[in-house]
C-alpha cells in the first residue's frame, strides 16, 4: 500500500515542482521591481516609476515604504507581490503547513493556496520595529482589539507551538506581503495572517477602500499566560457579541434564532461575493435605541480593528444602514458551545462568529470574520 | 489496528487508502490546471463522504458521517458514539438517512434503497480535524426497471440539510464498464451561500464498454502486484540465487548469463503458469481458505530466503515456483472475487487482470535482473544474496506469526517495504555501473586481456 503510495506520490510531487516554478516566476518579477521601490523609500524622492510615487508622512504606506527600506533586496523580493484578486484570496483560518502544498489535511482539508510574503520569522529586530509601527498604524489603538489583539494572537500562536502545535504554529507562520506597491496614488493591499488570522487592507490613492476579508479565529480561547503576559485575544468580541444576544427579549431572541446548525462560518477563506440573496433573523429596526448600541458596539469589535480614523468612518456608514441590517444566531446565546453562531447581516456589514471544537488543545475555539457587501477587497471582484 | 489483517480486510482497506492518495493528486491537479496558482478552498471540519462502488446491475453506497455533525442534524444524542451506541439508535438514525438519500431517475422515478448496516469508527487525524467518531452506513441503490442506472439524481442530503456548513464529498470507487477501477471523485454536496440552498448532485457515470472495463482491469493487475509486497518480495527472493551455479551445498561460481537470463525465464513462467490457473479456479467460484492462504504466502517466501542463502531445491526451482505460483493465484482471485462478476465481464476481467499481474510482474524482474546478473559476477554479490535473503526471511517469519494471530512490529514493517523498492533498485542499478565501469577499465589496464564483445561480466571475473 505504502509503495501505491510512494508511486502516486511522484505525479504529485512533479505538479508541486510545477507550482513551485510557478511562483519562482512570481517571485523574481517582484524581484525586479524591488530595487526601484527601494531606492524610492530611501530617498524619499520620485523617480522614472508613475506606480512608485511617494507618500504623505504618517500614513500606512509611509510606514510601509520605511518597512520596505529596512530589508535586504531577498526579503523585499518576497514581501512585493502583484497586486491580483487571485494573490489578495491567498488568506486562510489553517496553519501555513496545511494550505496548498501541505496537502496534510484530513478529508480535502486545506486545500487553499499557501499565503505569500514574507515570514514574521526572517525579521530581525529593527525590521520588526518597522513593521510594529506600519501594523500599529494600520489595525488600530483600540484596547483589547488590533494592534492589541493581534500582538495577543501571535502570543497564543506560540503558546499552541509549546503545547502540542509543534513547528506549523507560531509567529514565525505569519506572512507579510504588499500587493501592489505602498503609495499614496494607485491601488495596494496590506497583507498580513497566519493561523486564525487574516488583515486586508486596501488601499486606493491614499484612503482605505476596504478593510475586509477580515478573518480572526482563536486558540487557545481562554486566558493563558505567556512569558508573564496575560492573554485572551478574542475577549473583547465577544463579550460584545453575547452583550447584544443578551440584550434581546425572549421575543427577540426567538426571531433571530436559526432552525440550520452552523458548524463553521457560512463565507470563510474562498467564500468570495458569494453573499446571500436574502437576509434572515431579526431586524434591527425593532430594536430600542440601547439595544441598537449593542448592536454597534459588536460591530465596532471588528471594525476597530483597523486605524481609529477609518474606523469610525466605516461605523458612522454602519449606523446609517442599522435599520436594514439583520441579527441571526444558532445553537445558545451564550455562544461558547460548539456550534454556537452569530451573524450580523447588513446592507454593507457582515460578520459572523462560530464556536467550534479544539484542535490542538481540548476547549472550544472561534472563528469569525468580518466581510463588506460592498468593499471586500476594496471592491475588486475579479 | 492489530498487525493481523487476512485478505479480505486488507482489500478493504485498499480503496480508503487509493482514495486518500487519488484524492489529494486530484486536488493538486485540479488547482495546478484551473487556478494555475492555488484555488481558496479551506476546510478542516470533517465532512461526510459517499462512496458510490457501481456493479452490474445495482450501486453499493457506504455513507461516512462525523457523528457529531450527524448528532446535530438528528437532534439526538449519540453519548459515547460507539457502535453500541449506534445500534441502540438504529431505529432513528435509519429512519434519518432513508429520508434523506432517495436517488431518482432522470425521468423522475424512485430508485429503491436499501439500508444494510450501520457502524462507528473512528476517522480524522491530530493535525487537521482532530479525531472523531464516524458513522458508516451501507446501502445498496437499485434502479427501477428500463431506468438508465449510469445517470440518475444522486438525492443525498442527509447532514448537509441542516448543518449547512457540512460538505459532503461523493466518490465512484469502481465503475467496471466504464473504465474505472480506481475511486475518482465525482463532485460534492454542498450549501449555495447565495441561494441558501442545496445544489443536487447528477450523476453521469459514463456509458461502459468492455474494452475500457478490460482495460481498467489491466490496471488493477498492475495495482495489484505494485500494492502486494509479498508477492513481489517471494518472486524476487526466488530469482536472487537465479545466476548462480548451486554447488554442493552451497551456492558456487555465476552461472553463464545466457543460462541464468533462462533459468529466471522460466521461474517467472513458471510462476505465472500456477497463479494463473487458480486465480481462474479461484474466480469461478473455487472456495479459497483466506487465512491458511495468506499463511501459505509467507512460507513460501521463507522458503525461497532459506533457497537463497543455501541451496535446498536447485534445480527444482521452476516445480517450487508453479507449485507456490498456485497459492499466490488464489490470493489474486479474492480480489476478482470482491468485484462479484458474472459471464463475459468475468472472462474478460480475468484475462485483464492476469495481464496486469504478468506485465507489472515483467517490469519488476526487468527492473532488477540486469543488475543482479552484473553483480552476480563480483565477490560482493555473496553478501548482497545473504543480506537480501536473510531480510526476506525476516518479513517472512513477521508475516508468517501475524497471519496465524500473533501480531508484531516485523509484519507491520514488512507491510511497508514496498517505499524501499525504488531506492533499492537505483542502488542496484549503481552497484551495477560502477561494476561495469570498474571491469572495462581493468579490461583496458591489462593488454593480455581478449575482450569479450559482448562484454559479459560473468567471463570477466570467472577468474
Amino acid at each position: 500500500m505504502s509503495r501505491r503510495a510512494l508511486l502516486g506520490g511522484i505525479p504529485v510531487a512533479a505538479l508541486f515542482a510545477l507550482a513551485a516554478c510557478s511562483s519562482n516566476s512570481t517571485t523574481s518579477s517582484g524581484q525586479a521591481s524591488a530595487p526601484t521601490t527601494a531606492a524610492t523609500s530611501a530617498t524619499a524622492t520620485p523617480t522614472g516609476s508613475a506606480a512608485a510615487s511617494t507618500a504623505a508622512s504618517g500614513t500606512v504606506a509611509k510606514l510601509a515604504q520605511a518597512f520596505q527600506a529596512t530589508l535586504g533586496s531577498d526579503l523585499q523580493a518576497q514581501l512585493l507581490q502583484d497586486y491580483t484578486l487571485a494573490n489578495a484570496k491567498l488568506w486562510s483560518n489553517l496553519p501555513q503547513g496545511l494550505l496548498g502544498g501541505g496537502m496534510a489535511g484530513g478529508p480535502m482539508g486545506g486545500s487553499t493556496g499557501a499565503r505569500i510574503g514574507l515570514s514574521l520569522g526572517d525579521l530581525n529586530a529593527a525590521q520588526l520595529q518597522a513593521f510594529n509601527a506600519l501594523l500599529k498604524a494600520a489595525t488600530g489603538s483600540t484596547s483589547g482589539l488590533g494592534y492589541d489583539e493581534i500582538q495577543q494572537h501571535l502570543n497564543a500562536d506560540d503558546y499552541l507551538a509549546d503545547n502540542g502545535g509543534g513547528n506549523e504554529y507560531g509567529r514565525a507562520n505569519y506572512y507579510i506581503a504588499f500587493l501592489g506597491t505602498p503609495a499614496d496614488s494607485g491601488t495596494w493591499e496590506f497583507q498580513f495572517g497566519g493561523h486564525h488570522l487574516a488583515v486586508a487592507n486596501t488601499y486606493v490613492n491614499g484612503t482605505l477602500a476596504g478593510a475586509t476579508p477580515s478573518f480572526r479565529g482563536i486558540e487557545p480561547n481562554s486566558s493563558f499566560q505567556l512569558n508573564g503576559t496575560t492573554n485572551q485575544p478574542m475577549a473583547a468580541k465577544e463579550a460584545a457579541l453575547a452583550a447584544l444576544l443578551a440584550g434581546l427579549s425572549a421575543e427577540q431572541l426567538a426571531s433571530a434564532k436559526l432552525s440550520k446548525t452552523y458548524s463553521d462560518l457560512l463565507l470563510g477563506p474562498g467564500k468570495d461575493w458569494a453573499f446571500p440573496a436574502t437576509q434572515e433573523g431579526l431586524k434591527l429596526s425593532t430594536l430600542s435605541v440601547d439595544q441598537k448600541k449593542l448592536a454597534l458596539a459588536a460591530m465596532a469589535g471588528y471594525v476597530n480593528d483597523i486605524s481609529d480614523a477609518e474606523a469610525a468612518a466605516i461605523l458612522k456608514r454602519y449606523e446609517s444602514e442599522i435599520d436594514d441590517t439583520y441579527l441571526a444566531y444558532s445553537g445558545t446565546a451564550a455562544l461558547t458551545a460548539r456550534n454556537d453562531y452569530i451573524r450580523v447581516d447588513g446592507p454593507s456589514v457582515w460578520i459572523e462568529f462560530s464556536m467550534q471544537r479544539g484542535i490542538v488543545l481540548s476547549g472550544n475555539h472561534p472563528h469569525s470574520v468580518w466581510r463588506d457587501r460592498k468593499t471586500d477587497y476594496g471592491g475588486t471582484k475579479s | 489496528m492489530p498487525a493481523f489483517r487476512p485478505v479480505a480486510a486488507r482489500r478493504n482497506l485498499e480503496p480508503k487508502t487509493r482514495l486518500r492518495v487519488l484524492l489529494a493528486a486530484l486536488a493538486v491537479m485540479m488547482s495546478a490546471i484551473v487556478f494555475g496558482a492555488a484555488p481558496a478552498y479551506a476546510h478542516v471540519l470533517p465532512t461526510s463522504s459517499v462512496q458510490l462502488d457501481v456493479r452490474e446491475d445495482v450501486i453499493d453506497a457506504t455513507a461516512k458521517i462525523p457523528m457529531d455533525d450527524l448528532e446535530a442534524a438528528l437532534g439526538l444524542d449519540l453519548g459515547d458514539q460507539s457502535a453500541a451506541t449506534v445500534a441502540g439508535n438504529a431505529a432513528a438514525i435509519s429512519a434519518y438517512l432513508l429520508q434523506h438519500f432517495a436517488p431518482t431517475s432522470d425521468d423522475g422515478q424512485a430508485w429503491t434503497v436499501q439500508l444494510n448496516g450501520l457502524g462507528a469508527t473512528e476517522a480524522g487525524d491530530t493535525s487537521t480535524t482532530g479525531l472523531y467518531q464516524e458513522l458508516d452506513a451501507t446501502f445498496t441503490l437499485t434502479p427501477p426497471a428500463g431506468s438508465d442506472a449510469r445517470s440518475f439524481n444522486l438525492g443525498y442530503s442527509a447532514v448537509v440539510d441542516q448543518v449547512v456548513t457540512h460538505v459532503v464529498l461523493v466518490s465512484v470507487d469502481s465503475g467496471w464498464s466504464a473504465g474505472v477501477v480506481a475511486p475518482y471523485a465525482a463532485g460534492t454536496i454542498r450549501l449555495d451561500t447565495v441561494s441558501g440552498q442545496v445544489t443536487p448532485l447528477h450523476m453521469s457515470l459514463g456509458q461502459g464498454n468492455n474494452v475500457s472495463g478490460f482495460l481498467s482491469m489491466f490496471v488493477l493487475g498492475v495495482q495489484h502486484i505494485q500494492e502486494g509486497t509479498d508477492h513481489q518480495l517471494f518472486l524476487l527472493t526466488l530469482l536472487v540465487p537465479a545466476p548462480l551455479i548451486a554447488g554442493a551445498r552451497r551456492w558456487a561460481r555465476p552461472a553463464p548469463v545466457k543460462k541464468a537470463v533462462r533459468r529466471i525465464a522460466a521461474i517467472t513462467l513458471a510462476f505465472t503458469i500456477g497463479h494463473s490457473a487458480t486465480l481462474a479456479l479461484g474466480a469461478l467460484g473455487m472456495p479459497v481458505p483466506t487465512g491458511v492462504i495468506e499463511a501459505s504466502i509467507a512460507v513460501s517466501i521463507l522458503i525461497a530466503a532459506i533457497h537463497a542463502i543455501r541451496p535446498v531445491f536447485a534445480g527444482k526451482e521452476i516445480f517450487v515456483a508453479g507449485f507456490f505460483g498456485l497459492v499466490h493465484g488464489l490470493a489474486f482471485s479474492e480480489t476478482l472475487r470482491g468485484l462479484d462478476l458474472t459471464g463475459p465481464r468475468l472472462a474478460l476481467s480475468l484475462l485483464g487482470f492476469n495481464l496486469g499481474i504478468e506485465a507489472m510482474q515483467l517490469t519488476v524482474v526487468a527492473l532488477v535482473l540486469p543488475p543482479l546478473l552484473v553483480l552476480a559476477s563480483t565477490g560482493h554479490y555473496r553478501r548482497l544474496r545473504i543480506l537480501a535473503a536473510s531480510a526476506a526471511g525476516i518479513a517472512a517469519v513477521g508475516w508468517l506469526a501475524a497471519r496465524l494471530g500473533l501480531p508484531n512490529t516485523v509484519a507491520d514493517l514488512a507491510d511497508n517495504l514496498g517505499v524501499m523498492s525504488l531506492p533499492v533498485i537505483a542502488l542496484l542499478w549503481l552497484g551495477a555501473a560502477t561494476t561495469l565501469v570498474r571491469s572495462c577499465r581493468r579490461k583496458r589496464r591489462s593488454p593480455a586481456f581478449v575482450p569479450d564483445p559482448a562484454g559479459s561480466p560473468a567471463a570477466v571475473s570467472s577468474t
